[in-house]
């Protein structure tokens, strides 16, 4: 295990001297728009990438994910998947040319994930520059419909539709360099909208507002009493509603996550919530209904994985601190099909979901040595035990 | 008017995606190619232009020899930002210090002619926000694959960034539509066939740039065509449509005074060619007016007209470049034959 800990930080100068490559992927990628659902000349874009980079097959599965293999020495070993999602949070009419700098680059979506994908689309030249065969066939996928609505329907598609095993996988996420998720809550996203059917005349003055409406939903939730343990919480996260300071509102919505280590809690509490929804739209007399539109089960390696001791030991090589916490990712999807994952970020940042995202350049580097001491250990045998 | 010109030598960058063909034609001509990005205070997008052409153009596919930056004095991190991603990087009143000092992206582009090595140079605009290494192959490509285009000029749709991070589908070119187009329907109507004249994204070979004079300041583009026009003709040149380019947006005023620059230039060129007399002198001062507290107060822009002469003229040039020494009358029917 000890030989390629030692090679990476030689690996960080001489991927450092890609630069120019690195950041022109990042930039080509992270500049043509991929919201949610519309992601097709950007996953063209990654297909055309991954063929002009010369990798030994680049085909898509039959959900359209984008996926490039390079093949390795030992045809009985089992792939080692490294997976990006496409899409980003951001709608297409809104500016994604990035500014680049001396230290950062800037721009819609750069964190969340064209860093991930530009990254992913540059391994194969990285693996050259370094002379880096593998046992295991490496496959790189870009993976569709990740967030939100998505619900990870492209990488739940290709793990469903994959016929043979997998080794392990690497999910690549822009930030925070040094964190390491090997395990997933169980999660329900859910929305509530309080629709009021309009009324002409004076009735229009007495009808209910639904943000008001929505308020009482928010109260109702926050007076449930959640377990201390297994750790469980609800993130009320998005709000909308209303045209104008003096209109009652007649449509309002709500957007909230129920997170919990174990799945039976978060069912439960979704029931909780179903019966104060019942109860408010029977009270006020108008349409209000929930809807869940994503749902994760709860999946975990342990502490003491040899992937997870592994890839904490590959972090503390490049002098980084490993930093674990939950993921709502690719990941759970891996772990949820008994496929040892774990999810890395690449480099430092912030204003993560805003139009002005910025990332640091210099960190990403390490960032990149890391994924690579990963793939390197996992090639070794690490998951195999 | 020959109008076949514009469906013969109009191309789609499409045409030259096959970048490994391209490099071959470099390599059997045996030519070297030269990219000069001139700049002012564009600390936000040179690195990307620099980048994607380093990326693309000189690891990926060996199509260009060398990335040249003449700066016009930025007082922002440009060149500093150039440099940290590998670009040669000059002040232009470092080069043939010798010479009386000017201001302006002609200058920029004149001097280069000194310090690239390039018998193709390729002069994009340094504030491209969607920069693509199309500009860049798109315009060497007709150089390369056909024998009688000396230079090769940019067109596209050019979507205008507006407030906010908000784009603008159409606009731009005004400047091009209210005084270039009605000047060239008047007095070249072959040119109007060229779609976007101003357009700062051109390629051309060596010896033609060195034998014409380049203008300081605005009125480079205009007399770059008018003189390889008068020079050798409409057709050793060639457009590429580069689809599109997203830039900054000018306000009208700074028009004006682009346009005022221009129309001195294309008068100026009109003079010489000898289709009209100028029977005064231009006065140098474009006056605009704004609103001060409670009056309107002039704005004065002032423009001088300082051309540089072809450079070929220069004796530094001359050595640097070891051209032969031959009469001014020897060049003319030099260029002449070139026709």
């Amino acid at each position: 295990m000890e030989k390629y800990l030692d090679k990476l930080p030689s690996f960080v100068e001489a991927i450092k001297s890609m630069k120019e490559t690195i950041i022109a992927n990042i930039v080509f990628i992270g500049q043509i728009p991929a919201p949610t659902f519309k992601e097709k000349r950007r996953t063209d874009f990654f297909m055309e990438r991954l063929a002009e980079f010369q990798v030994d097959e680049c085909t898509t599965d039959g959900y359209r994910n984008p996926i490039g293999i390079i093949r390795g020495n030992s045809p009985s070993k089992p792939p080692i998947f490294v997976v990006a999602h496409i899409d980003t949070v951001f709608e297409s009419d809104i500016d994604h040319n990035y500014t680049v700098k001396k230290k950062t680059i800037k721009g819609a979506g750069i964190l969340d994930n064209s860093l991930g994908v530009g990254v992913l689309a540059s391994l194969p030249e990285i693996f050259r520059k370094l002379d880096l065969c593998f046992e295991s066939d490496i496959v790189l996928a870009g993976v569709i419909q990740s967030l939100g609505r998505g619900n990870l329907r492209g990488i739940r598609h290709l793990l469903k539709t994959w016929d043979t095993p997998i080794r392990g996988a690497i999910c690549l996420e822009g930030v925070e360099l040094g964190r390491l998720n090997y395990y997933s809550e169980g999660m329900v996203r859910c929305e509530v909208e309080c629709n009021i059917s309009s009324a002409p005349g004076l009735l229009q003055r007495f009808r209910p507002n639904a943000i008001l409406i929505l308020n009482e939903v928010i109260n109702q939730i926050m007076e449930l009493r959640l377990p201390q343990r297994p750790r469980s919480k609800i993130i009320i996260g998005k709000i909308s509603g209303g045209f104008k300071h003096g209109i009652i509102p007649f449509y309002a919505k709500l957007g909230f996550e129920i997170q919990s280590d174990l799945d039976k809690i978060v069912k439960s509490i979704y029931n909780d919530i179903s019966d104060i929804i019942d109860d408010i739209r029977h009270q006020y007399e108008v349409e209000l209904k929930l809807k869940t539109i994503s749902n994760l089960n709860a999946a975990s390696l342990k502490y003491n994985h040899p992937l997870v001791k592994c890839s904490g030991a590959v972090i503390e090589s490049l002098g980084l601190k490993p930093i674990s916490a939950p993921s709502e990712s690719e990941l759970s999807i891996f772990l949820a099909h008994k496929i040892p994952a774990v999810t890395l970020g690449i480099t430092l940042g912030e204003n993560i979901h805003l139009e002005n995202s910025m990332m640091e350049i210099e960190p990403m580097y390490k960032g990149i040595a890391q994924i690579i001491g990963v793939i390197m250990a996992i090639d070794k045998g690490v998951c195999d035990e | 008017m020959n109008s076949n010109w514009l469906k013969k030598n109009t191309f789609h960058h499409s045409a030259f995606k096959d970048i490994d063909r391209l490099v071959e034609e470099k390599k059997r001509k045996n030519i070297k190619i030269s990219l000069c990005l001139p700049t002012l205070n564009e600390e936000k997008t040179i690195a990307k232009e620099i980048i994607i052409m380093k990326s693309e153009l000189m690891s990926r596919f060996q199509l260009l020899d060398e990335i040249v930056v003449i700066d016009s004095g930025s007082t922002d991190r440009t060149m500093e930002i150039a440099s940290s991603y590998g670009a040669d990087v000059y002040k232009a009143d470092d080069i043939l210090p010798k010479l009386e000092k000017f201001k302006g992206k002609g200058e920029n582009l004149w001097k280069a002619l000194y310090i690239t090595k390039g018998d193709i140079i390729v002069y994009l605009d340094a504030d491209i926000k969607n920069i693509h290494h199309r500009f860049v192959y798109a315009l060497v490509g007709p150089l390369l694959l056909f024998d009688n285009i000396k230079y090769c000029k940019g067109f596209y749709d050019r979507p205008i960034v507006t407030g906010k991070n908000k784009i603008r589908p159409t606009g731009g070119g005004r400047v091009t539509e209210l005084v270039i187009r009605p000047l060239f329907s008047l007095f070249f109507p072959e040119l109007t066939q060229i779609l976007q004249p101003l357009s700062g994204e051109y390629a051309g070979y060596r010896e033609l740039f060195e034998k014409i004079p380049f203008p300081i300041g605005y009125g480079i583009e205009t007399s770059i065509i008018l003189d390889i026009y008068e020079k050798w003709g409409l057709d050793v040149i060639a457009q590429v449509d580069l689809e599109r380019r997203v830039h900054r947006n000018q306000d009208t005023k700074s028009l004006g005074k682009m346009s005022f620059v221009i129309l001195k230039t294309f008068c100026n060129r009109l003079e010489k060619i000898g289709i009209a007399e100028l029977k005064k002198d231009f006065f140098n001062e474009m006056i605009q007016y704004k609103l001060g507290k409670d009056e309107y107060q002039p704005d004065i822009y002032k423009d001088k007209g300082s051309e540089r002469p072809p450079i070929i003229e220069i004796p530094e040039y001359r050595e640097k470049f070891k051209v032969p020494k031959c009469t001014p009358a020897l060049e003319r029917l030099d260029m002449k034959s070139a026709r």
